[in-house]
């Protein structure tokens, strides 16, 4: 069993994880971690922290009302939520081969929402290039049978595409689909 | 400015074999690619050109293409396809249509970015200066562009991606497609935005003549950096009809926007007139427009329907088999740079009838047209000599000779050329090309010079916030036809 590779940039971190333990079928696991640095949320606590006790000083020793210190818990708290708090914590693409594909999203408050799509629904896993009136990234879906609209993958997160591409092959062998295109459809 | 999530399944790129190239590629590099996006999207012009052995990785950008058809969008289609035959890299930037939006790959791999700004006015994007910077900057890092060609002076995406592409130091090229006049309040203005974008502009191209004489007026552009490119057309496409028409009735075909540029209250002249001098003429109107109840009326009026068919509103692929129906092709435009529509006409064999404006002179020999003055009376009197030569004319000896005359692979070697020399222009730094914009004007020049500086100053902002090599590079895709169709029904 070869040792999975471990694809990380500035932000995002993509982590692979083959369950061999039921034999004859291997639940592939593909997760993406959004990247959690030590130093940076000591920092900003110990500059909220400081921010606290200062305006705690201020309202005791200096006389400055009580809504000092509410405003710079306030203002800490907001700190926090905006540098250090991750909405998204991790965002998983569990394969079960001929069985189907659940995609589980883990917050920061602890809650993970799942979605499950049988292999018979999926008719097609895509590497789309997204524009948008800013920029242009990649994102991988799914063409789901009955659907409307394209199933995204990663909802939140947008991981470049070294990161997709085995995911992206991943979904294609269990699905079944050939990497190839069998017809190539020209536009316009 | 909203994310687009779940996308409509139209919108997505047509899969095709490439990815096998993509995976491959993945596969070679491993963890390592990190590191070649880093160098790749370090590349600049230059340094594109050299390693890519004349290779022009192009994008072009305009308001105008497809879906929307006109003579702008045929041009950059057709001149793209032939580029992309030669062996080049081409990319097209417009704005978004209605609900199609993203990433498109059109034949033989011409790929168009769709980019979700809703135009506002006349199929142009909102001016904002500044707020195509970041979309322009990633479309040129991710797609290695080492050349910006901008189409149309009316186009103010094409003016803004000009500006932010000279900002961050690519050469670019700009092409002027129409004719503009210097009097009234709306030329004035879009003649100034014109002289700012050509103020540092590489290259810039006219398709005749008197278009080069109009925009160096109006820019005060230099004339030897200017190249006259003459447009084309697809003779495969407008070929005569096989069998001869009769001569009896003549029917005279036009096909046009029927507005006051190109001349419909002529038209509403010069019809009845012709009708009454020649019973045996018919007309056929082809095109839509506000001037379209004006000709209505006059049909009224003369009780003209048995003879005057209109047709409305053409498709382009419909337009060859309207022009075989006719023996003689009017155009009555006030204005023209280059009428690739009587150049259409007589690909089809038929003699052109055309008011003497702006670019006409210059598109056919003088036995394959008739030249009038913009006038009833001197047109009225041209279509007369028509018909009287009309017997000596020869559809299909004058399809060969356009065909011998015109063809966008042509266009496209005398463009490549255009592309060498600007790609040969030294770079130059920001206060150098400043010196160049205060030449525009007293308060002019100083204005367009602060809206560089910000410019200048947005993009460093951007680069700290998100460094280029952030940017992921898309790899090379090569398209390749589809045979499996028949390979499939041969093995079962």
């Amino acid at each position: 069993m070869v040792n999975p590779p471990v694809i990380s940039n500035a932000r995002l971190t993509y982590l692979h994880d083959e369950d061999k333990f039921l034999p004859l079928q291997a639940v592939d696991t593909h997760h993406i971690v959004s990247q959690r640095s030590i130093l940076k949320p000591i920092v900003i606590y110990l500059f909220v922290t400081l921010l606290v006790v200062h305006a705690v000083f201020l309202h005791f020793k200096k006389g400055k009302p009580v809504i000092t210190v509410y405003w710079s818990l306030l203002f800490g708290a907001f700190l926090i939520k905006l540098l250090i708090w991750r909405p998204i914590v991790k965002e998983s693409v569990i394969i079960m081969p001929a069985f189907g594909v659940q995609l589980e999203t883990h917050y920061g408050s602890g809650k993970i929402s799942r979605s499950f799509i049988p292999v018979s629904e999926i008719l097609k896993p895509v590497l789309n290039e997204c524009v948008t009136p800013l920029t242009c990234f990649w994102c991988l879906s799914l063409l789901v049978r009955d659907e409307e609209q394209l199933t995204l993958v990663f909802k939140k997160f947008r991981p470049p595409l070294k990161m997709l591409v085995p995911i992206w092959k991943a979904l294609c062998a269990a699905t079944d689909c050939k990497e190839s295109s069998e017809l190539f459809q020209e536009d316009g | 400015m909203k994310n687009i999530g779940g996308m409509h399944k139209s919108g997505f790129i047509e899969h095709m074999e490439p990815f096998n190239d993509l995976t491959m590629w993945f596969d070679e590099n491993g963890i390592d690619s990190a590191k070649l996006i880093v160098n790749s999207s370090s590349f600049r012009s230059s340094e594109a050109m050299e390693s890519n052995h004349g290779r022009h990785r192009i994008l072009m950008v305009s308001d105008f293409f497809y879906p929307n058809f006109g003579g702008v969008e045929n041009h950059i289609y057709l001149l793209s396809q032939c580029l992309l035959k030669l062996n080049h890299k081409v990319v097209v930037m417009t704005h978004a249509y209605a609900n199609r939006s993203g990433v498109r790959y059109m034949t033989n791999g011409l790929k168009v970015y769709y980019v979700p700004w809703k135009p506002f006015l006349m199929q142009n994007t909102l001016p904002t200066f500044y707020g195509t910077l970041p979309i322009v900057r990633t479309i040129l890092i991710r797609e290695k562009i080492s050349l910006v060609h901008g189409h149309q002076a009316f186009s103010t995406l094409c003016h803004e991606a000009l500006m932010h592409a000279r900002t961050m130091g690519y050469k670019v090229l700009f092409t002027d497609h129409s004719l503009y006049g210097f009097a009234d309040i709306g030329s004035i203005h879009m003649n100034k935005v014109l002289q700012f974008t050509l103020a540092d502009v590489s290259q810039a191209i006219c398709v005749s003549h008197t278009s080069k004489e109009n925009t160096v007026l109006r820019s005060g552009l230099p004339p030897e950096k200017v190249f006259v490119i003459p447009n084309a057309v697809d003779t495969t496409m407008f070929k005569p009809a096989p069998q001869r028409l009769v001569m009896d009735p003549i029917v005279i075909v036009v096909i046009s926007r029927l507005v006051y540029r190109k001349g419909a209250d002529l038209l509403v002249e010069v019809i009845p007139e012709i009708c009454r001098l020649y019973p045996n003429v018919r007309f056929i109107i082809g095109g839509d427009g506000p001037k379209r109840v004006r000709l209505e009326e006059m049909r009224e009026k003369h009780s003209l329907q048995d003879r005057v068919d209109m047709l409305g509103a053409v498709p382009h692929a419909k337009v060859r088999s309207v022009l075989n129906c006719g023996h003689i092709f009017l155009n009555s435009s006030l204005t023209e740079a280059f009428c690739i529509a009587i150049l259409e006409a007589a690909s089809c064999g038929l003699l052109t009838v055309s008011t003497c404006v702006g670019g006409v002179p210059e598109v056919l020999p003088d036995d394959m047209i008739v030249l009038a003055k913009p006038d009833p009376s001197d047109m009225v009197h041209a279509i007369k000599k028509a018909i009287k030569i009309l017997p000596r004319i020869d559809p299909q000896e004058m399809h060969l000779r356009i065909k011998g005359m015109y063809s966008w692979q042509d266009v496209a070697k005398r463009t490549e050329i255009v592309y060498n020399r600007a790609l040969k222009c030294p770079n130059q730094s920001l206060l150098e090309r400043l010196s160049r914009y205060l030449t525009c004007g007293a308060w002019a020049g100083k204005l367009f010079c602060l809206v560089m500086i910000v410019d200048y100053i947005l993009w460093r902002l951007l680069q700290v916030w998100q460094p280029d090599m952030e940017v992921e590079v898309v790899p090379d895709i090569k398209v390749s036809r589809s045979k499996h169709v028949t390979e499939d029904h041969s093995s079962t």
